[in-house]
C-alpha cells in the first residue's frame, strides 16, 4: 500500500506540468476557440531563449523575463497567423492547422538548439518542498501546481466578472456577431494568445530541470496537456486541473506496479477514453431509449 | 667510423629489401575509382552524420597522397532520413547503379535493419561505422567498428560488480524497435559470465515523460548501480531527477549514447557518481592513441566527435585491406579478403578488429570507462576494460 503512495506521490511532478498546460489549453479554446497543439512548442520556444541567455552569462533574472517575453510574442506570431488566416474556418482547420504549425515548430527549434543536445537549464525554483511517502515534492512541482490552481481561479473569475470576460467569452462563440457589436476582436484575441505564451513558457522553465532537456520533448508534452483539457471537455478548467494531475498520478502508479508499466504511454488515452464514454452516456442512453 | 659505415650499409641494404618485397607482395590494382559507400542517417530524426563524413576525411587524405596504389577511392554517402523505405532504396542504389564493392563508415538508425537481407543477397561486405540496431551484430555479411550498445551492457554491468564493487545491479531499458530481445541477451550473457544475477530489469523506460518513479523504484529496491541505455537528454535528466529525489549511494551507468561534452556541460555541479562505457579510445582525449583520427579531422576540418572516430575506423579498416590485395579490387575479391578475418589492430579501438566468415559479428569487445567530475568526462584508468570473447 505505501509503495502505491509512493508511486502515485512520484507522478506528481508530471501531473503537475500537465496541469498547467491543459488548463492553459483549455484558455486558448475557450477564449478563442482554437485546439492549440502548439502550446507547449510555444512555451518551449520560450524556455530555449532564456536558456540561451542563461548559457551566455545573463542573470538569471534577465533570462526569464526575456524568456517568458519571448513566448508571449511567439504565441502573439501564431495568434496572428491564426486570427488573420483562419478566424472563419472551422475548429477542426484550426486544430490541423497548429497541428501543422507544431512539426514545423519543432523541426525549426531542434535546429536552432542543437538537436538531441541537451543544454544546462537553470533551477528557477531549487530543492524540494518536502517529503512525502519517501519521494521529494520539489518545489518546482508545488509551483507548477499553484500556478495552475491560480490561472484557474483568475480566468474563472475573469470571465465570469470582468466585462472583458464577457467580450471575450462572446468572441470565442461568436466572432463575428462580437465584431459587429464593436468588439476589437483581434487585438483582444492576441492578447490572449499572449498571455497563454507567457504563463506556458514561465510553467515550462520551473518543469524543463527535471524533463529531457531537448525541444522535441519539451514541446510533445502537448500529448498529455490535450488529455487533460479533454477531460475538461476543453469547457472546464477545474475538470482539466484535476484531470492533468490524475493523469500524472495514474502514470506514476502504472510505473510502480510491474504489470502495467510497460502500457504507461498509453495511459492518457484510457483516461480520455473512459471519461468521454462517461460524459456520453446520458446522451447515448437518451438516444436508445 | 668504420662500424658506422656498415651500419648504414645494413640498413640501406634492409631498406631497399624492403622496397622490393614491398612492391612483390601485394598490390591491388584497379579500372577506374574503387566505388566504396555507406547509408547513414543524415537527415531525419537525428543526425550521424559524424559517421560518414569521418570516412569521407580518411579516403580524400588517401586520394590526395595519390590514392591506394594509384587506385582513387569514390565515396558515396546515402541518407536513409531514417525512413526505412529511402534506406532499402539507397542500399540499392549503392549497390545497382553505383556499383561499390564494399560499405563501410555508415552510421544508421536502421540500416542494418532494413538491409541486412540485401547486403547478404548480393554478398556485398559492410564495416559498419556506428552500429545501433541489433542486427548490426548479428548478420553474416556486416561487421561494425564500434562496440555496440549490447556488448557495451554487458561490459559495463560487468564494470560495476568488479571495479565498483555492486551487488545489487539494477538495469532500465527504452526499447526501440526489435532491441528488446538484445538488451536482454546481453544482461543473460553478463549473468553467465559471472556466475551472478540481475537485481532489476524494467524494459519499460520511457523515451520522454518523467523519471521520477522509475528511480524511485530503483531506490526502493535497493540498487547500488543503476544501468541505463539513455541517449543524450535522457542523461542529464536522469542524473537531475536523482539529484532532485536526493538519492544517494547509487552508481549511474550509462552506455556510449550518454558520451558527449554537451552531457558533461549540462550537469557541471551533481555529486552522483555517474560512469560510461565507450565505443573506441575516448574522444574527448588528446592523446598518441587519437594522434592520427585527430590529425584527419582536423586536416577535413571536421568536429571532432566520437561518430566521427566510426567513419575514421571502419574507413581505416577498408583501405588497409584493400592495400594488402593483390590484383583487381572487385566485390567478389574484397568480400573474400573480409572474410578471411585477418585480425587488425588500431591504436583508436581496445580489441583488433576481425570481419571473418561467421553468422554474426561483434569483434569489438573492449571499452574505456569515464567518469563524470565537475562538467567533464575523466578516464577511469589509461587501460581498456576488455570482456572475454564473446560466445
Amino acid at each position: 500500500m505505501n509503495s502505491l503512495l509512493t508511486s502515485a506521490v512520484a507522478g506528481l511532478s508530471a501531473g503537475g506540468a500537465y496541469a498547467i498546460l491543459g488548463v492553459c489549453a483549455i484558455f486558448n479554446y475557450r477564449l478563442v476557440a482554437v485546439v492549440n497543439f502548439t502550446g507547449a512548442a510555444i512555451g518551449a520556444a520560450g524556455t530555449f531563449v532564456m536558456v540561451a541567455l542563461y548559457e551566455a552569462g545573463f542573470p538569471l533574472a534577465v533570462d526569464v523575463v526575456a524568456g517568458v517575453a519571448a513566448g508571449a510574442l511567439a504565441a502573439t506570431l501564431i495568434g496572428l497567423v491564426m486570427t488573420t488566416w483562419f478566424a472563419g474556418s472551422s475548429a477542426s482547420t484550426k486544430a490541423a492547422v497548429t497541428a501543422a504549425l507544431l512539426v514545423g515548430i519543432i523541426a525549426v527549434g531542434l535546429r536552432l538548439t542543437g538537436g538531441q543536445h541537451p543544454h544546462n537549464f537553470p533551477e528557477i525554483v531549487a530543492g524540494s518542498a518536502f517529503r512525502l511517502a519517501g519521494v521529494e515534492v520539489t518545489r518546482a512541482s508545488v509551483l507548477t501546481i499553484a500556478i495552475s490552481v491560480l490561472f484557474t481561479v483568475l480566468t474563472e473569475m475573469f470571465l465570469a466578472r470582468t466585462r472583458m470576460g464577457l467580450q471575450l467569452r462572446a468572441l470565442s462563440q461568436r466572432p463575428m456577431a462580437a465584431e459587429l457589436i464593436g468588439i476589437r476582436v483581434k487585438l483582444l484575441a492576441l492578447c490572449v494568445w499572449a498571455v497563454m505564451g507567457a504563463v506556458t513558457s514561465f510553467a515550462l522553465m520551473v518543469i524543463a530541470p527535471l524533463r529531457s532537456p531537448d525541444f522535441m520533448s519539451i514541446s510533445l508534452l502537448v500529448v498529455p496537456a490535450l488529455a487533460a483539457a479533454l477531460i475538461g471537455a476543453f469547457t472546464s478548467f477545474r475538470a482539466a486541473l484535476v484531470g492533468g494531475l490524475m493523469i500524472g498520478v495514474i502514470e506514476g502508479l502504472a510505473s510502480g506496479l510491474d504489470a502495467f508499466s510497460q502500457y504507461r504511454g498509453a495511459i492518457p488515452f484510457v483516461v480520455i477514453l473512459a471519461v468521454l464514454l462517461w460524459s456520453q452516456r446520458g446522451a447515448r442512453w437518451d438516444e436508445a431509449r | 667510423m668504420k662500424r658506422l659505415s656498415t651500419l648504414a650499409l645494413i640498413a640501406g641494404a634492409a631498406c631497399l629489401d624492403f622496397g622490393v618485397a614491398g612492391t612483390a607482395l601485394a598490390a591491388p590494382s584497379c579500372d577506374g575509382a574503387i566505388q566504396l559507400g555507406s547509408v547513414s542517417t543524415i537527415t531525419g530524426p537525428v543526425d550521424f552524420s559524424d559517421g560518414p563524413k569521418g570516412a569521407k576525411a580518411v579516403f580524400d587524405q588517401i586520394n590526395e597522397a595519390g590514392g591506394i596504389n594509384g587506385c582513387k577511392i569514390e565515396y558515396t554517402m546515402a541518407d536513409d532520413k531514417g525512413d526505412p523505405q529511402v534506406a532499402a532504396q539507397a542500399a540499392r542504389d549503392l549497390i545497382d547503379n553505383k556499383n561499390v564493392v564494399a560499405l563501410g563508415g555508415g552510421a544508421s538508425l536502421l540500416d542494418c535493419a532494413v538491409n541486412a537481407g540485401t547486403y547478404k543477397r548480393n554478398d556485398v561486405m559492410s564495416v559498419q561505422g556506428v552500429g545501433v540496431d541489433p542486427m548490426c551484430f548479428n548478420a553474416p555479411t556486416i561487421a561494425p567498428v564500434n562496440v555496440g550498445p549490447y556488448t557495451l551492457t554487458t561490459a559495463m554491468l560487468d564494470y560495476a560488480s568488479k571495479e565498483l564493487k555492486d551487488e545489487k545491479l539494477c538495469t532500465f531499458f527504452i526499447v526501440l524497435g526489435g532491441t528488446q530481445e538484445a538488451y536482454a541477451q546481453a544482461v543473460k550473457r553478463w549473468e553467465e559470465m559471472s556466475g551472478k544475477k540481475i537485481h532489476l530489469v524494467d524494459m519499460t523506460l520511457p523515451l520522454q515523460g518523467d523519471l521520477t518513479p522509475y528511480l524511485i523504484k530503483a531506490r526502493d529496491a535497493g540498487c547500488d548501480a543503476v544501468l541505463t541505455n539513455q541517449v543524450e537528454p535522457g542523461v542529464v535528466q536522469m542524473i537531475n531527477t536523482a539529484d532532485a529525489q536526493k538519492i544517494e549511494g547509487i552508481d549511474w551507468v550509462f552506455l556510449a549514447s550518454g558520451y558527449t561534452e554537451g552531457v558533461a556541460k549540462a550537469l557541471p555541479n551533481t555529486k552522483q557518481p555517474v560512469y560510461l562505457g565507450t565505443e573506441w579510445e575516448p574522444y574527448t582525449e588528446t592523446n598518441e592513441a587519437n594522434a592520427d583520427w585527430m590529425a584527419t579531422m582536423e586536416k577535413a576540418g571536421l568536429p571532432k566527435t566520437a561518430f566521427s572516430q566510426g567513419g575514421y575506423l571502419a574507413a581505416k579498416v577498408l583501405a588497409d585491406m584493400i592495400a594488402s590485395m593483390d590484383g583487381p579490387v572487385t566485390r567478389e575479391r574484397l568480400g573474400a579478403k573480409l572474410l578471411e578475418g585477418k585480425p587488425m589492430k588500431y591504436s583508436i579501438a581496445g580489441s583488433e578488429y576481425v570481419f571473418g566468415d561467421a553468422a554474426k559479428h561483434a569483434p569489438m569487445q573492449a571499452t574505456k570507462v569515464m567518469a563524470l567530475s565537475e562538467g567533464k568526462w575523466v578516464p577511469k584508468s589509461s587501460g581498456w576494460y576488455v570482456l572475454p570473447a564473446a560466445n
